[in-house]
């Protein structure tokens, strides 16, 4: 197992709401917000806002991911648009 | 392999605090799963192999993809189980 | 004295999942079982009818 995937549900969670970049296996290379982090697989799911409100979700096997490196710190906006992302009953609340 | 660390060592706060954090993370993450059900999602393998495929379920340990309409290199399959070790990303719009 | 029971304690497999899920995920441990088992549920039904096969046959990575 590698030092990512033995992490604590606490340390994947300082990642969730920054932007990051990622290096996984065979040279591949990631970058986008955190949504989460799976505490199963340790799979991480990066998200990119494209046109049109449009979002481009990444998910990079916790087995492939070698370094992750926070480019971003984020802000308030973004952790509120990445809350509302996939969460239904939430998102209907919101437009309300 | 879910990480128990630092259970038993800490106090219940430290405890309480851990599963917070396990739930919100797994609960975004599952979430995520459902959302993907019905899309076209891409995959990028081992050994510079990429296919896609209409995603379906995944088994609770996130071990196994199961998805239909897999477009390969070599054909089509029109139902398959993608191991989540071969995959090193997977991609998809919503 | 307390008797012992000849018979293991009665133990059903889904119990022995909530307590792990318990110490996993404390008070919201039903909410992520919830999810988990619909998902499950749909993975194990539609291998059931489709009979879906690996591909590739042999693992890319060993």
């Amino acid at each position: 197992m590698s030092e990512w995937q033995r992490k604590s549900p606490l340390e994947w969670q300082t990642y969730v709401n920054k932007e990051v970049k990622v290096t996984a296996a065979e040279k591949h290379e990631y970058k986008g917000w955190v949504l989460t982090i799976d505490p199963v697989s340790a799979n991480v799911v990066l998200v990119k806002l494209v046109e049109d409100g449009k979002v481009c979700v990444s998910v990079i096997l916790g087995h492939a991911v070698q370094k992750v490196e926070i480019v971003n710190e984020g802000d308030d906006e973004m952790k509120e648009r990445l809350a509302h992302l996939f969460m239904p009953e939430e998102s209907k609340a919101y437009g309300h | 392999p879910i990480s128990i660390s630092t259970m038993g060592c800490g106090n219940e706060a430290d405890l309480e605090q851990e599963q917070q954090a396990r739930v919100a993370l797994r609960e975004r993450y599952l979430r995520s799963l459902f959302a993907m059900v019905g899309h076209t999602i891409h995959f990028t393998m081992y050994e510079r192999v990429n296919v896609s495929a209409f995603f379906d379920a995944s088994d609770i340990d996130i071990l196994n993809f199961q998805v239909s309409d897999l477009q390969t290199p070599l054909g089509v399959h029109r139902e398959a189980l993608l191991r989540c070790s071969d995959i090193i990303s997977y991609t998809f719009e919503l | 004295t307390t008797r012992r029971s000849v018979q293991p304690p009665a133990e059903r497999p889904g119990e022995r999942r909530m307590a792990e899920m318990k110490k996993l995920y404390g008070v919201g441990a039903a909410k992520i079982q919830a999810m988990e088992t619909a998902m499950q549920l749909a993975f194990d039904r539609n291998c059931d009818k489709k009979q879906p096969k690996y591909w590739p046959v042999i693992p890319l990575k060993l």
